[in-house]
């Protein structure tokens, strides 16, 4: 990193665990310019490493959540004709009905651009969409510009903003997409790791229910034929759960005894199975 | 500069295009890469795009950067082999200590690099002296262990290291799981199951949906905008036909279970037999294939749009698939031989696959998995392979 940037390093913020890695493929992808496609299992953070650039860099976020039926336009601008009809009709507000401008609303990618401050652009679960979308979005993000057709307007970055783009790999992504980005897969944090995010979120959390909180999650992942396994987020709802609970003793995780399963496994089999396995061990 | 190891990368079928490499030469001209484990973090994340090329491009990256060896695909089963057996050993350093003939304390002074080459070198001779002994040293020669003398495990004995090289994290091949060929595990779970999601029909859109053709005419200031929906479909049945005699097909009849059991609220109708080898006259409901048989006959009656899914390894004698009485069960006698069994199934249900745990390049050694072949579509049963199947389960 040379000198100069370093002023604009990402180092982490106060709600999130950053590893080395991660950190300088970020800060690659900042000074090249490129936005970084994040994969990973869910809870792993891919949403949260969005939220943790803005607050350190200090540039206000910006999130696009993409829908499955999302057209780009709806991105990028709105042109808002009902309103405009409604105007046309009534004319009881301020807004000049033959100015089209007028009617024109920035979209999340819209916003971006127009900012007056360099910004954080999260594009988040780009794989709900369509390719269509992807690939039409891919121009707009080479670009750094796109066009409002019906008042023939080219809009501009004015700064151009950090992208992080995450997808749960539920399609694949089109090659020329990923030809775009710079890529990374989140693994799922080590315990090492796992005892410092809890560590983060629980400052005062007394010793013992972490370590045995920590390892009997870690058991419970391991649990075979397990459908959706419980991530980071579980984790974190199921020690809050434990907390709260005054009758609540580490000891109870030691014998087996895990209360508040249903934290942890969502789905009614998963947590059908979960239970049948925690059942067994427990009995040794 | 690094042309060589960009062209070792697409030789070796990670599709890293020239752009991503000319992006790599600029990063390292903006000067921000500045060591090793830099350009190892920098050219992953331009140049590899997916996850499941990782471990590939963990294994190119310590062999070109460091000379490992890349471990040849033959000696693969052995190589896992014998990591466990070296992990063994180093839960023990003072029996190693022994075994090399030095003392204990003079093995802690080795930082772990020194030790591994240490190792390395200690485990060449070993398997030279040893070779002929065991089967996995006399197969697997000598790479597979000094492979394995890499593993990260392996540094236990000098204490873990804090700050581990680029080499040694692209050696420790933590993207195993992600890689898509190799068989399936309880890992890849969720990958398939995004595959076999897509066992779902689709019909033609054209059918009128009403309410948002109103709002998008609407939209569209009363200029007329109809919208189509897809038609609905009905959902599929699936037969699941698991071989699970042997050991040979126990460590996939548990994955293959549950895969199908999560998927089975997108079918309308999920029935898994068991059968050993190869169909005979029946198949049965209970995996001890004792208590409820079911008579092969009895499929005809089934509905011939239910897709049928055998899983097997597909080897056995070629006596049992072509003779009459080929049954190693002695009660099944009915004449006739298992093959037209097969071609029975085959013919009620048109849609059928194969999946088949061994890996590909090593179907045309064993001749009753190209006969059987012939009559199924046939797939390996891993991440890919699903996908292949499941787009000729669902091809018209």
């Amino acid at each position: 990193m040379s000198k100069k940037e370093q002023v604009n390093e990402f180092t982490g913020a106060s709600k999130y665990v950053l590893d080395d890695e991660l950190a300088k493929i970020v800060n690659i992808s900042m000074s090249l310019e490129m936005p970084l496609l994040l994969k990973g299992e869910p809870g792993t953070g891919k949403t949260m490493l969005a939220h943790a650039i803005a607050e350190s860099l200090r540039m206000p976020l910006i999130v696009l959540n993409v829908k499955s039926n999302m057209k780009l336009v709806e991105a990028l601008y709105q042109y808002d004709t009902l309103t405009r009809l409604n105007d046309s009709r009534f004319g009881d507000s301020t807004r000049d009905v033959s100015q089209i401008e007028d009617y024109i609303k920035m979209g999340k990618i819209g916003q971006a651009f127009s900012a007056d401050t360099r910004t954080v652009l999260l594009i988040d679960e780009i794989d709900k969409a369509d390719t269509d979308f992807q690939d039409d979005m891919l121009d707009v993000l080479d670009q750094m510009e796109f066009d409002i057709i019906e008042i023939d307007k080219v809009i501009r970055a004015k700064n151009r903003p950090v992208i992080v783009i995450t997808s749960n790999a539920k399609k694949d992504l089109s090659d020329p997409f990923l030809g775009r980005c710079n890529f990374h897969h989140i693994a799922f944090p080590d315990p090492k790791m796992m005892r410092r995010i809890v560590g983060v979120h629980f400052p005062v959390l007394d010793n013992d229910i972490m370590d045995n909180a920590i390892n009997t999650f870690y058991r419970l992942r391991e649990i075979d034929a397990v459908e959706k396994k419980p991530a980071t987020r579980e984790l974190l709802n199921w020690i809050r759960a434990l907390e709260m609970d005054p009758d609540f003793k580490p000891k109870q995780l030691v014998k087996g005894d895990v209360p508040y399963l249903g934290v942890l496994f969502k789905k009614s089999q998963d947590y059908v199975t979960a239970g049948s396995v925690i059942s067994r061990r427990s009995r040794f | 500069m690094f042309i060589e190891f960009f062209y070792k990368l697409r030789e070796a079928g990670i599709p890293a295009t020239p752009t991503a490499f000319l992006t790599l030469c600029k990063a390292l001209r903006l000067g921000l890469v500045s060591s090793l484990s830099d350009f190892y973090t920098a050219s992953r994340a331009i140049l590899v795009k997916s996850e499941r090329h990782f471990d590939l491009f963990d294994q190119l990256f310590a062999h070109y950067f460091e000379g490992a060896e890349l471990p040849d695909l033959e000696g693969f089963e052995l190589d896992k082999m014998a990591k466990a057996l070296l992990d063994e050993w180093l839960k023990n350093p003072k029996a190693i200590a022994d075994a090399f003939g030095i003392d204990e304390k003079s093995l802690e002074k080795y930082s772990p690099e020194e030790l591994l080459e240490y190792f390395k070198e200690r485990l060449k001779e070993q398997t030279e002296r040893h070779d002929g002994g065991s089967r996995w040293i006399g197969t697997g020669g000598t790479s597979p262990v000094g492979h394995s003398g890499y593993h990260p495990e392996g540094m236990r004995v000098g204490g873990e290291s804090r700050n581990k090289s680029a080499v040694k994290v692209a050696n420790e091949r933590r993207y195993k799981d992600y890689s898509r060929s190799g068989p399936l595990t309880q890992a890849s779970m969720g990958e398939a199951l995004k595959r076999l999601r897509n066992l779902v029909p689709a019909g033609p859109k054209d059918q009128v949906n009403v309410e948002e053709s109103i709002y998008q005419t609407m939209k569209n200031a009363g200029e007329i905008e109809i919208v189509f929906d897809r038609s609905l479909k009905d959902r599929l049945k699936v037969i699941l036909m698991i071989d699970n005699g042997g050991w040979s097909m126990d460590p996939y009849v548990p994955v293959v279970q549950t895969l199908f059991n999560h998927a089975k609220s997108h079918f309308k109708d999920l029935k898994i037999y068991f059968f050993h080898n190869t169909v005979y006259d029946r198949v049965w409901e209970d995996a001890s294939r004792f208590k409820k048989p079911v008579k092969v006959d009895e499929f005809a009656r089934k509905d011939p749009e239910t897709r049928l899914v055998m899983v097997g390894d597909a080897s056995m004698a070629p006596y049992e698939l072509m003779a009459r009485d080929g049954s190693i069960y002695v009660p099944e006698r009915s004449g006739l031989p298992s093959i037209e069994r097969l071609r029975f199934l085959v013919d009620t249900f048109p849609h059928n696959v194969w999946l088949n745990p061994v890996p590909e390049r090593m179907w045309p050694y064993t001749r009753t998995i190209m006969m059987i072949n012939q009559l199924f579509p046939m797939f390996e049963l891993s991440i890919d392979g699903l996908e292949g199947a499941v787009s000729q389960l669902m091809a018209a």
